[in-house]
């Protein structure tokens, strides 16, 4: 099996559009949370707050290239070309055929989407439906444009696995590269924000609905007072690579990737299961082929609902104790579904760069049913050596990757 | 109402297609010239529907758009009710 190594990072989040605002925003313990203008004209929507990325400078892609994208693959495409021009991997290796793309979301555009269907329903007619609506609406849309846009001619993958998509992402990134069947790819997810995808979450009451007034102080992972998640957006995009071909070219080195799983609980549509959770973790370590006493840092999924926190903590402490400081970002940058689990692990990488752990933002009492894990409340100096990245989706998706500092050799 | 026709679209041709006005010359060819491809060209009757009030969509008369000027007839031709293109003629 070959090993697997991160070259480059890009993002766009809702505390900037390049990793190093998002880092700058996150250890000055800024939230990106804010009441959205104009959502209270939706009818029984309670959750009235987001954590929107600011769309801009999106004229710099060519016409050609941008018709086809929603607001989403243009976030994607924007941090694509920031990672491969931070891994420095050069135009004829994206177009080699030994680059891959592997970008996952929860759906397509939803701005378009409700364009369509307003466009379309109220005479039921379709003769007025611009021919770019279906390239905007597709599921794969973030990794087809990334992969026309930037001329990458390896594998493209789109999973769409909602909360766990971009994970997933970067665990099918990293078989593809170990078993030798591409040198690189880049990999990662994206989502837009938009009423309706709020709103998909405010039905089943998993949205924090009581901080529409205060939105700085939701959501709470963890905490005591947490009352659901808050919908965000941006991208979050890898260049993974072959360790040999990255050592040849002299590249950067963020991490190596040494363990990866995805699993179904096979229980519950929407409820999250500590059980398989921790077999998720466990399959994952194993992988890895380290003890969860190795492990340095848990970046949990911790989306701030009541459940899934619960269950999240559960599994950890059953699998880690509760000795490895665990913490969330989803109070920084909200819970940017498809692309949190590449945006989040770029931010994790940043803390094994600098040695310090960033709190769970507005984690002020851990819920008892939340305890026996090792929370981080204010930032922590740590020599980060292993982290692993968890993220639960619905429909019973558990993901989990390892990720180990690379020693000089 | 030429006048008109030609202003509104070479509005389409600016705000859909960002093609600067300076280029928007009646010979120009909308695929060589002006970079329009086939799905360009969905996008271009579903604008001219909507900035003319026509309905073009499955008119066979598309098809033989090369130009500019042969839109400005086209449209022309529909506005007036008409089979043919005169506009071309009645330039001339």
């Amino acid at each position: 099996m070959k090993r697997v190594v991160i070259t480059g990072t890009g993002a766009v989040s809702p505390l900037g559009n390049d990793v190093a605002a998002m880092i700058e925003g996150i250890s000055q313990g800024k939230s990106a949370v804010r009441y959205m203008e104009g959502w209270h004209k939706y009818i029984g929507l309670r959750s009235l707050v987001g954590a929107p990325a600011k769309l801009e400078h999106e004229k710099d892609i060519p016409r050609k290239n941008r018709r086809s994208m929603g607001r989403m693959s243009i976030f994607a495409v924007q941090a694509a070309q920031q990672a491969v021009q931070d891994a420095g991997l050069p135009q004829k290796m994206l177009s080699s055929g030994r680059t891959g793309c592997i970008i996952g979301s929860t759906m397509g555009s939803a701005i378009s989407l409700n364009e369509v269907f307003e466009i379309m329903i109220p005479k039921k007619d379709l003769s007025q439906l611009p021919s770019m609506k279906f390239f905007q609406c597709v599921s794969h849309t973030a990794a087809m444009n990334v992969a026309q846009c930037l001329g990458i001619t390896g594998q493209v993958v789109a999973p769409s696995a909602a909360c766990a998509s971009s994970l997933q992402a970067l665990g099918a990134g990293y078989d593809l590269i170990r078993l030798g069947r591409q040198k690189a790819v880049l990999c990662g997810g994206a989502e837009e924000l938009h009423p309706t995808v709020t709103g998909s979450f405010d039905i089943i009451f998993a949205t924090s609905v009581k901080h529409n007034n205060d939105p700085k102080n939701t959501p709470r992972p963890f905490d005591k007072q947490r009352d659901g998640l808050v919908c965000g957006e941006g991208s979050g995009i890898l260049m993974l690579e072959e360790y040999e071909h990255a050592v040849r070219r002299k590249a950067k080195i963020y991490a190596e990737i040494i363990g990866y799983n995805t699993c179904g609980s096979g229980s519950h549509v929407s409820q999250s299961n500590r059980e398989f959770m921790v077999s998720c973790l466990l399959e994952a370590l194993n992988d890895a082929k380290i003890s969860p006493e190795n492990v340095d840092y848990i970046n949990a999924h911790a989306t701030a609902t009541i459940q899934g926190d619960n269950e999240e903590a559960a599994a950890i402490k059953k699998v880690f104790g509760g000795s490895i400081p665990v913490s969330s970002l989803k109070g920084y940058i909200g819970h940017t579904l498809g692309a949190s689990g590449s945006l989040e692990l770029i931010a994790s990488l940043a803390m094994m760069d600098k040695g310090v752990i960033y709190p769970t933002l507005n984690l002020k009492t851990a819920d008892p049913d939340c305890d026996g894990i090792l929370h981080v409340f204010k930032p922590l100096a740590c020599d980060i050596k292993v982290i692993i990245k968890n993220c639960f989706a619905f429909g019973g998706i558990n993901a989990a990757l390892v990720c180990r500092k690379l020693s000089p050799e | 109402m030429k006048k008109e026709i030609i202003t509104k679209t070479n509005q389409v041709f600016e705000e859909s297609f960002e093609i600067n006005k300076n280029k928007l010359l009646p010979e120009m060819n909308i695929f060589n010239d002006l970079g329009l491809d086939s799905l360009d060209v969905v996008d271009l009757v579903v604008a001219l529907q909507q900035k003319f009030g026509v309905k073009i969509r499955d008119d066979e008369r598309i098809r033989n758009i090369r130009t500019l000027e042969d839109i400005y007839s086209f449209i022309f031709a529909i506005k007036n009710g008409s089979s043919s293109l005169p506009f071309k003629e009645d330039k001339q």
